[in-house]
């Protein structure tokens, strides 16, 4: 039998018949309830005329309805193209062009944003979407549809899903993930973090996100729930809903953990039921990391590190070695990391260099750009675009992004040690730091710094903390102190919009 | 219209809704579920009432029933003493 990511869901629900798998507010839905909507929109998509490997667009904030939706393109044998859900008109027309998809799923929100978007069919939403002429099918439709059983001859070499990441220059790619690469890594996420049918994650993190995606599938093949929170601008109701849902797990980004630190009940309300927490996507500040623990209780945190390209996970620190606190840990299961040179020769250890990557889990390219394929997957594996080194132990240690590496008169400088620096003062909620071009030292760092309290705050002190901390030459020539940093939908800190 | 009212409008329309004309401000409309505002914008709303009407709002304070719609945030304001 292949692995098929849609399998996680049939199998969950043949052996978990009465158990909610997604709760969504008020509704929730079973497995089996979840797997029959999935098995219905299947069937709408091959009526419409999905052949295996078609992309399908999808477009909705985080449901039931999404749930399925994206379940259902798997069984029908398409490729689930998902899209933030606040994508703009001509983001959209760009991953319909780019990925060729003629199927679209869209939530009501997302319906009114987007106007008529050019596709042949659109499904899900009740209000009028898609250009003139295009097919509709309403949710409504799908549910008075014959749930069909999954496409067969599909194999685990299939795609899956095609998820749009952003460079720092160009278009976003279309990262290639098949079944194969999918079911690694969401087997070895769930050995790690050891679910079980028992567990019930928080879900604040987008599913069309490849983090956000992991909760999903991972809690889908160990037969746990998930509890869905789309209102993470008020983080305490999210703070409330985690005691009264009495979850077992939660997942964030770095921003996710600075406003519950800083901006929430969360630090002086417990919740008993916590056994987990994980955090990823982006180094978080040692600083904030520590406060994170202390709030925790008895939950372990795991810190992890991966890529869209490698379907998400690649390393994790195991939460018994807080004595590595601020390496990125070891390989998950399957994972075969390395640090290499240019060439692609491997580096001893405490020598910096390019983290690759071999596995499963690594991506089959992006979609319709062999150049940057080729650029990115070696005969050595993954090149990830990081640079870290591994100390004695094998543990990893991230330096920052190539790209992101600043060079100040000739000396390489590394944002991600300023910022950490920064957020050490106390008196900072956020903080990135990018680099200027200088007329003398070719590049000089810029902060841009959110204050925790502007009243208070006082830039002065700031910077007698970090003359105390940071060589004269890794000190920020210009701060800006700003309200709030731009983020991309994910969460993280959008360094690119900061630059322009 | 009361003048601080209009204020907290006027801070909406300039940050949050720049360039979208098709983006009315019904009082009544959540900020956060028609997509004018996400997480960072509740945190930039809640520095811009403490600095521009001298309040303090506490973390327990940041909840739906006091900053969702232009409705409850001049609800919460008022309770605040600011009229």
């Amino acid at each position: 039998m292949p692995r098929l990511v849609h399998g996680f869901l049939q199998r969950s629900a043949e052996a978990h018949p009465d158990k909610t798998a997604v709760m969504d507010g008020s509704r929730s839905a079973t497995f089996p309830e979840l797997d029959s909507l999935a098995g219905r929109l299947a069937g709408v998509l091959k009526d419409q005329g999905l052949k295996r490997g078609d992309r399908v667009l999808m477009s909705m904030e985080n449901s039931i309805e999404s749930v399925a939706a994206y379940y259902g393109v798997l069984k029908a044998g398409g490729v689930c193209v998902e899209v933030p859900d606040r994508s703009t008109p001509s983001e959209v027309s760009y991953y319909l062009e780019n990925s060729g998809a003629r199927l679209c799923i869209l939530s009501d929100a997302s319906a009114r944003r987007l106007g008529p978007v050019d596709a042949e069919c659109v499904i899900g939403p009740g209000v009028p979407a898609g250009r003139e002429g295009a097919r509709r099918v309403s949710w409504e439709d799908v549910l008075r549809a014959p749930d069909y059983a999954p496409r067969e001859g599909l194999s685990e070499d299939d795609l899956a899903a095609i998820v749009y990441t952003s460079g720092s220059t160009g278009r976003p790619k279309g990262v290639m993930l098949s079944h194969r690469n999918l079911c690694a890594n969401t087997q070895a996420i769930v050995s790690y973090l050891g679910l079980t049918p028992s567990d019930r994650v928080m879900a604040v993190l987008p599913f069309h996100y490849v983090y956000g995606k992991t909760l999903l599938n991972t809690h889908v093949m160990a037969g746990g729930s998930v509890v869905i929170n789309n209102r993470f601008a008020f983080p305490n109701t999210v703070v409330s809903d985690m005691i009264a849902r009495e979850v077992t797990g939660f997942a964030g980004v770095p921003s996710t953990f600075a406003i519950l630190l800083n901006r929430s009940v969360f630090p002086k309300t417990p919740v008993p039921s916590l056994r987990y927490v994980t955090q990823a996507g982006g180094a978080m500040a040692p600083a904030l990391t520590k406060r994170l623990i202390g709030c925790l209780g008895n939950a372990k945190l795991f810190i992890m590190y991966g890529a869209t390209e490698a379907s998400a996970r690649l390393t994790y620190l195991p939460p018994h070695r807080q004595d590595k606190l601020g390496s990125i840990g070891i390989p998950i299961p399957g994972v075969e990391a390395s640090i290499r040179d240019d060439d692609g020769f491997e580096l001893p250890p405490l020598q910096v260099g390019n983290i690759c990557a071999r596995g499963e889990n690594i991506m089959q390219g992006y979609w319709g750009d062999a150049a940057e394929t080729a650029r990115a997957i070696r005969p050595w594996g993954l090149v990830t675009g990081d640079l870290g080194h591994r100390d004695e132990e094998g543990f990893i240690w991230l330096t920052g992004r190539i790209k992101d590496m600043l060079k100040v008169g000739g000396e390489r400088v590394s944002p991600r040690e300023i910022e950490d620096a920064i957020i050490e003062s106390g008196l900072v909620h956020e903080t990135a730091v990018i680099g200027r071009p200088d007329e003398y030292l070719s590049e000089v760092p810029e902060a841009f710094v959110v204050p925790l309290n502007h009243e208070t705050f006082s830039l002065d002190d700031l910077k007698v903390f970090i003359d105390g901390r940071l060589a004269p030459h890794k000190h920020p020539r210009r701060w800006t102190v700003v309200k709030a940093l731009p983020k991309k939908p994910s969460g993280k800190i959008d360094k690119e919009a900061l630059k322009t | 219209m009361p003048e601080f009212r209009k204020a907290v409008e006027r801070f909406i329309r300039d940050n949050f809704v720049m360039g979208r004309s098709n983006v009315a401000l019904d009082p009544d409309v959540s900020l956060i579920e028609s997509g004018i505002m996400d997480s960072t914008g509740v945190l930039e709303l809640v520095e811009f009432l403490e600095s521009n009407f001298t309040i303090r709002i506490d973390d327990e304070e940041l909840v739906p029933e006091n900053l969702e719609t232009i409705s409850n945030i001049v609800r919460f304001l008022r309770s605040k003493g600011i009229a």
